[in-house]
């Protein structure tokens, strides 16, 4: 017994959320009841317990090499267990309030968290496959849960399709390296890169291993399904989606590339530089035509993933830096304007139009004035912490030469502020349409509390910095 | 040996026909017919390259479970063949030009296959000798002891796999009448029927 | 580990299997770009690509004598059964909204 204990406790945090999600699974049958309160408060608790043992949890490999605990995978994984855990409860809200709420939903949003938290986690090409695949299978389900409504099939099927045709690449470049690098482990291949130049074979195992992870944070040119499903998927959901995977796929990203592959710099730099200019023109340039606010929002979290792959190209400690401090207001401008937008309620029905937020400030002002906030925060505008997010990415890239990727960023931004102050203007000068019904407790709070944690940040950073600035070296220490 | 090269060219071509077929087809069910075929061909190369079990597992998984489910799919959902090959030229010769491209590309590549210097040292399980153990043996030895954490996290995987297939498709009608045999068993006489005196003229109310 | 013969004019070399993965891969490929009206086709071509997968991992596993591969091939058999149930029951309820299964005219949601 103390022999298996001792077997399983660098994966205590997953063990724990695994155990706990079978529980939750028969709490839900013996129930009876269609409910999801008690079991997401239930769920709640469970990735709180487990954020403790990451916390707790220290460096070490284990598994024979397929999983990893440093620094940096703690600090990834507390982020993503609180945007998980924030979402949830935006999630269960939805549930009760449209009557579809079922026993299993928190169930799969705790399923996909541990496929995350597997990923963040992975060593390996392998345990990276299953934990991606555990936790894209979990979203394709919550994707399409909204069974009867048309557009969320619809955007499940999308998100399945290509979801699968991203595996497919990943796995054929997974193949390909394993093919030509001798092994899977990631130490392995990184000792293996290291021994002789890059194979051709190796090198186009790494692109469809990039193409693969690109689509799953939904870069340009492999963003095509992010608009319809963030439209189509119901509105909290959409909000997990935007939050939890792309903080896990960027890190795990992160590892993949400085991990086994960092001394093949030269070769996948070009590409990641390719992609982010890409996704941060596409994700500014597309946004200004948009009508209906979760397709922006798609548009928005392109671009925003566009910028946060700076910190990639870089490649440094200072890029990670970077990158961690990026995701970490990414995501809490993100639930916060999920928050305003499940909020956007007209007679207890959901609109999703930018023109019906005109005069919102006269019906709503608290509620404009956050959404207000976290536009601007959005737009990288001081004093505010989305600036600090594009400051320190910036910053990074300057340091280590890439001036003019810092300007491409720079014009970017200015042009995706267009549309975050076109937001603002229809908010405070357009004629008031019908007032939205006022916000439930819950969402009030979390927008509330993202609006003044956004200040906050920009006043206070050091310690955010710090842990984000130790967890970039845990990083590449091991 | 020559035998062996043979097998080889059977299968693969064999292989590639009905994969070519499973995307050309008409009919939906002939689709999965060949998709099968396919997946036939496939264990036969695994067999070839000496790896019998999961050439074994393939057939038992793909055409055991999955081409079952796709069949069942298909003949579920009542679907027009007519139309469902409309618009399939227009994309035919730009989709064939890419895949010819990725193709040639991908063989370029094959040909200068070289094992990396540092892979004989870096391997984590050499295959032992056949001799010694047999194929499925060897992989039981590694599977279940230095990559237990894979085999349960499949199985994870697996268990989203049911719970979402069951939330997504399973409808509770109501009105539906079960044959509950536990309150049939439990039914008494003395629940049900009562004797009633009535009296004269009076009637049940 | 296997019995192919390696010299001669029937040798049989690992660029042989590798050539019939990647040409199952990109028939996998073409058949989902292709099949625009048929979901339950493009699901197959999703089997053939992780199938073409396969064929690519035996084959290194079994030249580089190394059986990684077969376990991680085995894993993605097990990660593939679980994709195809849950596409077919998204099929399922897309097809119960719609009563067509065409990918095509998903018009509900633009580009």
């Amino acid at each position: 017994m103390s022999h298996l204990l001792q077997l399983i406790t660098p994966a205590l945090p997953e063990v724990f959320m695994a155990v706990a999600a079978m529980v939750l699974l028969l709490v839900g049958v013996f129930r009876e009841k269609e409910s999801t309160t008690l079991l997401t408060w239930l769920a709640l608790a469970a990735m709180v317990v487990a954020g403790g043992l990451v916390i707790r949890s220290a460096p070490v490999t284990a598994f024979n090499g397929l999983f990893v605990v440093n620094g940096f995978t703690s600090y990834a994984k507390i982020l993503m267990l609180v945007g998980a855990g924030l979402t949830s409860l935006l999630i269960n809200s939805w549930a009760q309030r449209e009557k579809t709420a079922r026993n299993e939903l928190p169930v799969l949003v705790m399923f996909a968290t541990i496929g995350m938290m597997m990923m963040i986690s992975a060593n390996d090409l392998i345990s990276l496959y299953v934990g991606l695949e555990l936790q894209s299978l979990s979203l394709y389900v919550l994707a399409a849960y909204d069974r009867d409504n048309q557009r969320a099939t619809e955007a499940g099927v999308k998100y399945f399709v290509l979801g699968a045709l991203a595996s497919g690449l990943l796995l054929y470049g997974s193949s390909l390296v394993y093919g030509f690098g001798g092994t899977t482990t990631f130490d392995g291949l990184a000792t293996a890169v290291k021994a002789g130049p890059a194979s051709l074979g190796l090198m186009i195992g790494v692109v469809f291993v990039i193409a693969g992870l690109a689509f799953k944070v939904s870069a340009v040119p492999f963003h095509m399904w992010t608009p319809d499903v963030y439209e189509g998927a119901p509105t909290p959901i959409t909000a997990f989606f935007s939050v939890a995977p792309k903080i896990a796929g960027l890190c795990l990203f992160l590892r993949v590339l400085v991990g086994p592959f960092g001394n093949m710099i030269e070769q996948w730099q070009q590409v990641i530089i390719f992609i982010s200019i890409l996704s941060m023109g596409w994700g500014a340039v597309a946004a200004l035509a948009q009508k209906n606010i979760k397709r922006l929002m798609a548009y928005s979290s392109i671009g925003h993933v566009g910028y946060a792959l700076i910190g990639l190209v870089v490649g440094n400690e200072e890029g990670a830096r970077g990158l961690l401090v990026y995701l970490l207001i990414y995501l809490f401008m993100n639930v916060g304007t999920f928050a305003v937008i499940m909020s956007m309620r007209v007679k207890g029905k959901n609109v999703e139009d930018i023109s019906d937020l005109s005069g919102m400030a006269k019906n709503h002002p608290v509620m404009a004035a956050v959404l207000a906030a976290l536009m601007f925060s959005m737009a990288g505008i001081p004093p505010l912490a989305g600036f600090l997010g594009k400051f320190y990415i910036f910053v990074a890239a300057v340091n280590a030469g890439f001036v003019w990727l810092a300007v491409v960023g720079l014009l970017a931004s200015v042009i995706s502020a267009v549309y975050y102050i076109r937001l603002i203007k229809i908010m405070y000068f357009d004629e008031p349409g019908t007032a939205f019904d006022a916000p439930d407790k819950l969402a009030g709070t979390l927008m509330v509390g993202c609006g003044v944690l956004m200040l906050v940040i920009f006043v206070l950073p050091s310690s955010l910095v710090d842990s984000a600035q130790a967890a970039a070296r845990a990083l590449f220490l091991g | 040996m020559i035998i062996a090269s043979l097998a080889f060219y059977l299968f693969s071509i064999i292989g590639v026909i009905a994969a070519l077929n499973v995307i050309f087809q008409r009919n939906p069910v002939h689709c999965v017919l060949w998709l099968i075929l396919t997946f036939f061909n496939a264990a036969g190369l695994f067999v070839l390259l000496g790896a019998e079990f999961v050439a074994m597992i393939l057939v038992v998984v793909y055409v055991g479970a999955v081409a079952v489910l796709f069949l069942f799919v298909v003949m579920m959902l009542d679907i027009n063949v007519t139309i469902m090959r409309e618009g399939f030229m227009k994309y035919l010769p730009m989709g064939a030009l890419i895949g010819i491209i990725l193709l040639v590309e991908l063989a370029f590549v094959f040909g200068g296959w070289t094992m990396s210097p540092a892979a004989e040292g870096l391997r984590l399980a050499p295959a032992p000798d056949m001799a010694d153990v047999n194929n499925t043996q060897a992989l039981g030895n590694i599977l279940y002891t230095n990559y237990v954490y894979l085999f349960q996290a499949s199985g994870l995987v697996l268990l989203v796999a049911m719970v979402g297939a069951i939330v997504l498709t399973l409808r509770r009608r109501p009105g539906v009448r079960k044959q509950k045999i536990s309150e049939q068993v439990a039914r008494r006489a003395e629940d049900t029927l009562s004797v009633v005196q009535v009296e004269v003229g009076k009637g049940l109310q | 580990m296997n019995a192919l013969p390696t010299e001669g004019a029937f040798a049989i070399g690992l660029s042989h299997f590798l050539t019939v993965g990647a040409i199952l891969f990109t028939i996998g490929i073409f058949g989902i770009f292709l099949n625009r009206k048929n979901l339950i086709i493009i699901m197959m071509s999703i089997e053939l690509m992780l199938l073409a997968v396969n064929v690519n991992l035996v084959a290194f596993s079994s030249y580089l004598n190394d059986l990684v591969g077969q376990v991680f091939t085995m894993l993605v058999l097990t990660v593939a059964a679980a994709e195809a149930a849950i596409g077919l029951a998204i099929v399922v309820v897309f097809y119960r909204n719609r009563r067509s299964i065409e990918v095509e005219d998903i018009n509900q949601l633009k580009g």
